[in-house]
This record gives C-alpha cells, sequence and structure tokens, in this order.
C-alpha cells in the first residue's frame, strides 16, 4: 500500500542500556510505594477529613464552593454564562486534549523533557502570557465599574445598551479564542516554534489557566464569591465543622 | 543459612515460587515471567526510563492511590449507610465509635485528592514528554478518558458524607450539568434521579462511586497498561534526523553491547506483538 498521506518521518532513536526490571525497577517502585504510603499515613494521623452539618436544603453556605478540583470552573462561572462555562468549555478542553497527539503528530522530541532547548524559554513565556492576561480579565470583571453598583465587562455592555449574550457570550469566547490563538502566533514569531512547541505553549496555556483559576477560587473568593485576600476568606457561614 | 535453607527448599515453597529468589540472570527473568502481578513489566528496562526525575513515578503512584482507594474503601463500606436519613450519622460512629475509623476515613480523602493531583501531574508529564506522540497516541486518549473517570469518582464520593459541604457542593455541579444545551434538563434528572438532590441521588451516586465508576476505572487502566507494553513501554530519547541522512535505529547496536546469555528468554518483550 502506497503511502499518499505523508513521507516518512526520519528520526534517530537513542534507548540506550537496558537492564533487569527484578531489581532494578521493582525496588524503585516498592521504595516509592512505601514512602507514599508513609506520607499518606502520618497525614492522615495528624490531619482529620472535614465533617460539616447534616445537609440542610434550607440552609445555604455562603460561599458555597465546588471541591477544589472544580474550583477552576467555578471561577470561571462568575464570568460567563453557565453553559459556556459549566459545559462548553470543559468538553472543549477534553476533546483538545486528547486531540493533541493527532495534530502534533511528529515523533521527534520524545523522551525528552520540553523536547528541545526552546522548549522550556516557550513553557515559561507561555505561563507568564497566560497569568497576566487571566489575572487582568479577573480584575477587570471584578473593579471596572459599570453603573449603580455593578462591575465587569459583561455589566458594563449591557450599560451600553448591548444584549445580555453579547457579555455573557460572545465576549468570553472572544477572550477564549484570542489569548492562545495570540500565544501560538506570538511564539512562533519569536521561536520560529514548530508544531511541537506550539502544542507546548498551548497546553502551558491550559495548565496556567487551571492552576491560576483554581488557586484564585481557593484562596481569594470569599462571602458571596467576592475577591477578597485569603486570610479575609474565612469559614462559610452555615458551615459548621465537626 | 540454615532457616532460610529450611524454609525455602521444600514442597510446599517450592510449589509457589517455582524458581527461588532471582538472583541470576536466568531467574530474573523468570521471576518476571512467571508472576502474576509482576509480568505487566517487560523482562528488561531501557535504563534511562529508570531515573526517577524522568517519569517521577507519577503513573505509578496513582494506581498505588486507587489501590489503597480500594482497600479504605471498602473497609468505609462495612459501615457507611447511603440514606439520608443515616448516611452523615454513620459517618460520625465511623470517626468515633469504629477502632481506626477516623483513621481509615481520613486515609481515603487524602489518598482521593492524592489521586487526582497525581494523574494531573502524569498527564503533564506524559505531556512535557512527548510521551503521546506516535505510536502513542492512543493510549493519550485512553489516559485523558481516565482523568474523566478519576474527577467523576471524587466527584460521585463527596456527596456520600450527605453533610453540607457534600449538598452543596453537588448542587453548584449538578446545576451546571443542567446549564448543558438542549438536553440541560434531562442531564439534570438523570445526575438527580429526580427534580432536586434526595435519596435517589444519593442511591445513585453511591452506586456509581462504589462499583461502576471502579469498574470502568479497572477495565481502561487495563487497558492502558496494556498499551504502554505495546507501545514500547516507557518512552526514551527520539531526535529528529538530520537532514541528508540516513535515519539509523539504535536498538541494533544496543543489542550488540548487552551481556550474552538471555537473547532466548528476551525476545518475547521486544516486539510489539
Amino acid at each position: 500500500m502506497a503511502r499518499t498521506i505523508e513521507e516518512e518521518e526520519r528520526v534517530i532513536e537513542d534507548p540506550g542500556e537496558r537492564v533487569h526490571v527484578w531489581p532494578h525497577l521493582v525496588s524503585i517502585e516498592l521504595v516509592g510505594a512505601l514512602i507514599y504510603l508513609l506520607a499518606l499515613t502520618v497525614m492522615s494521623i495528624l490531619i482529620k477529613a472535614p465533617l460539616t452539618d447534616l445537609a440542610n436544603g434550607e440552609v445555604t453556605p455562603n460561599p458555597s464552593k465546588a471541591p477544589w478540583y472544580f474550583l477552576g470552573l467555578q471561577e470561571l462561572l462568575l464570568h460567563m454564562h453557565p453553559a459556556l462555562a459549566g459545559v462548553i468549555v470543559p468538553g472543549a478542553v477534553l476533546v483538545l486534549l486528547a486531540a493533541i497527539p493527532y495534530i502534533d503528530r511528529s515523533r521527534a522530541g520524545t523522551g525528552i523533557w520540553f523536547s528541545s532547548p526552546k522548549g522550556i524559554p516557550i513553557t515559561k513565556f507561555a505561563f507568564v502570557y497566560t497569568t497576566v492576561w487571566n489575572l487582568s480579565l479577573i480584575l477587570l470583571d471584578e473593579y471596572l465599574p459599570a453603573g449603580e453598583g455593578a462591575h465587569g465587562i459583561g455589566p458594563l455592555l449591557e450599560l451600553y445598551g448591548f444584549p445580555p449574550a453579547v457579555g455573557s457570550v460572545f465576549v468570553p469566547l472572544v477572550f477564549m479564542t484570542f489569548i492562545p490563538w495570540s500565544l501560538a502566533v506570538i511564539v512562533k514569531r519569536r521561536w520560529n516554534a514548530n508544531t511541537r512547541e506550539i502544542m507546548i505553549a498551548l497546553y502551558s496555556f491550559f495548565l496556567a489557566s487551571f492552576i491560576v483559576l483554581t488557586i484564585i477560587g481557593t484562596a481569594f473568593r470569599g462571602h458571596s464569591m467576592h475577591l477578597v485576600w485569603p486570610w479575609e476568606v474565612g469559614h462559610p457561614e452555615g458551615l459548621l465543622m465537626h | 543459612m540454615g532457616l532460610r535453607e529450611k524454609i525455602t527448599n521444600n514442597r510446599f515453597f517450592k510449589s509457589i515460587y517455582r524458581e527461588g529468589y532471582p538472583d541470576t540472570d536466568r531467574k530474573r527473568v523468570m521471576v518476571v515471567i512467571n508472576s502474576l502481578a509482576l509480568h505487566l513489566h517487560p523482562v528488561r528496562v531501557a535504563k534511562k526510563s529508570l531515573k526517577v526525575t524522568y517519569t517521577w513515578g507519577l503513573g505509578g503512584l496513582s494506581i498505588w492511590m486507587f489501590v489503597m482507594l480500594t482497600i479504605t474503601g471498602v473497609f468505609l463500606m462495612f459501615y457507611y449507610i447511603p440514606s439520608v436519613k443515616d448516611a452523615w450519622w454513620s459517618i460520625i460512629s465511623l470517626d468515633t465509635d469504629v477502632y481506626f475509623g477516623q483513621f481509615m476515613r481520613n486515609m481515603h480523602r487524602w489518598a482521593a485528592h492524592s489521586m487526582v493531583i497525581l494523574v494531573f501531574l502524569h498527564m503533564t508529564r506524559v505531556f512535557y514528554t512527548g510521551s503521546y506522540k506516535p505510536p502513542r497516541e492512543f493510549n493519550w486518549v485512553l489516559g485523558v478518558v481516565l482523568l474523566t473517570v478519576t474527577f467523576l469518582l471524587s466527584f460521585t464520593g463527596y456527596l456520600l458524607p450527605w453533610d453540607q459541604l457534600a449538598y452543596w457542593a453537588i448542587t453548584v455541579g449538578t446545576n451546571m450539568g443542567g446549564a448543558t444545551p438542549i438536553i440541560g434538563k434531562q442531564v439534570q434528572i438523570a445526575l438527580l434521579g429526580g427534580f432536586q438532590i434526595g435519596q435517589a441521588t444519593l442511591i445513585r451516586w453511591y452506586t456509581l462511586h462504589v462499583i461502576f465508576l471502579p469498574l470502568t476505572l479497572i477495565v481502561l487502566v487495563s487497558m492502558h497498561f496494556w498499551r504502554v507494553r505495546k507501545d514500547g513501554n516507557i518512552s526514551t530519547p527520539v531526535y529528529p534526523a538530520p537532514p541528508e541522512e540516513e535515519a539509523t535505529l539504535a536498538p541494533a547496536a544496543a543489542r550488540a553491547k548487552e551481556p550474552t546469555g538471555e537473547e532466548g528468554a528476551d525476545e518475547g518483550d521486544e516486539s510489539g506483538s
């Protein structure tokens, strides 16, 4: 069968010397498992798993927060339509993650952290770029005056007469596509990045966003989900510990 | 050593451990091939892939956490009652009356959080080392599905204590599900087992958490491990060939450097079949 889709990629593989799994790998596995078990045991002896008041549909804690790994998503909820924040964005993220190996198809760069000398500066830049954008947008939505005590980009647009969908769907979509797209363009121009290197930048954008949004959601959102300093977050009212 | 001889040199011991302690190269090969647990591994691995700072053992730690969660989880199942009337009280009882109850519950909670973090770090490691590239593409897809199952396992477990933290966290989550375009109402009813959080929700999420999602995870993880072996074990460096040069494959050269003796037993692990 003739290969008409693409040429065979030429690579140099360098697996190096091989050693027996017993004892070299199994000993590392045993030690690793024991260390982690020990750490988990110590933590379980010292720190109690939380248990709050019996569930009560009449009393809503304020703020009412999702488990920490969903707090990034909950943060997004504050800035756009719930269907976008809670369903479309996470769905798209999973699909795009799964699609990575079908976009970056070259074998070169496997087995090496950051794949090339450009990989590390690109990752660092992507992290900084993403964090600056994310923090700016979060701060804008929190403090940009939009008349009558309201704040944020969406309310401001509504004040100017735009329909709500513009601020809650269209503008967030524009930002969420513009930021990674512009990142890819900058990385391509500045470092003459290939597909793998652009992919590194985009994954770093995803990772940095996840980390920043989760940190903000955990440590900086307090009563009524206002942005506060971590020491001001305090305990949600209506949530007693046992 | 008299005692060691007595223990190891009898019919009973030899019926379990056929070859004895692996202190020769041949026995090191046989112990991996003959063992149910160990034959997950190849007989030999690239030395580069053993470096802790290459993989940080994140995949292994993730599955180790799943094992810990299963063991502590089964313990918890002896005491937990999935009824809105009794769930919270059964946990109070577990924490105060049951020997090691609080300890087991703590282990379960912290192992659960650990597992979410570890699988996320594992995905990040695999990404930054390019270990999703051909021939490992499908395994990466399996990994993304496993990430989703891990989040779901954690989320379904979060509801079970039936305390304020659980109840309202799940309210936030199911409201997000209800915001799904077009089929949102149906999604929310499927998640809740009705129109609001109640007994149906608890039983549904309990069943998902203790049997359906763990079985799903076990099936997918088995495929995931299988693919790791088939796709060439832990990845090792692959460099782009400089232009106008023939691609050279190192394995032939590497084989020439290996110690003699094991080529016969070794053949099985090299090929993709």
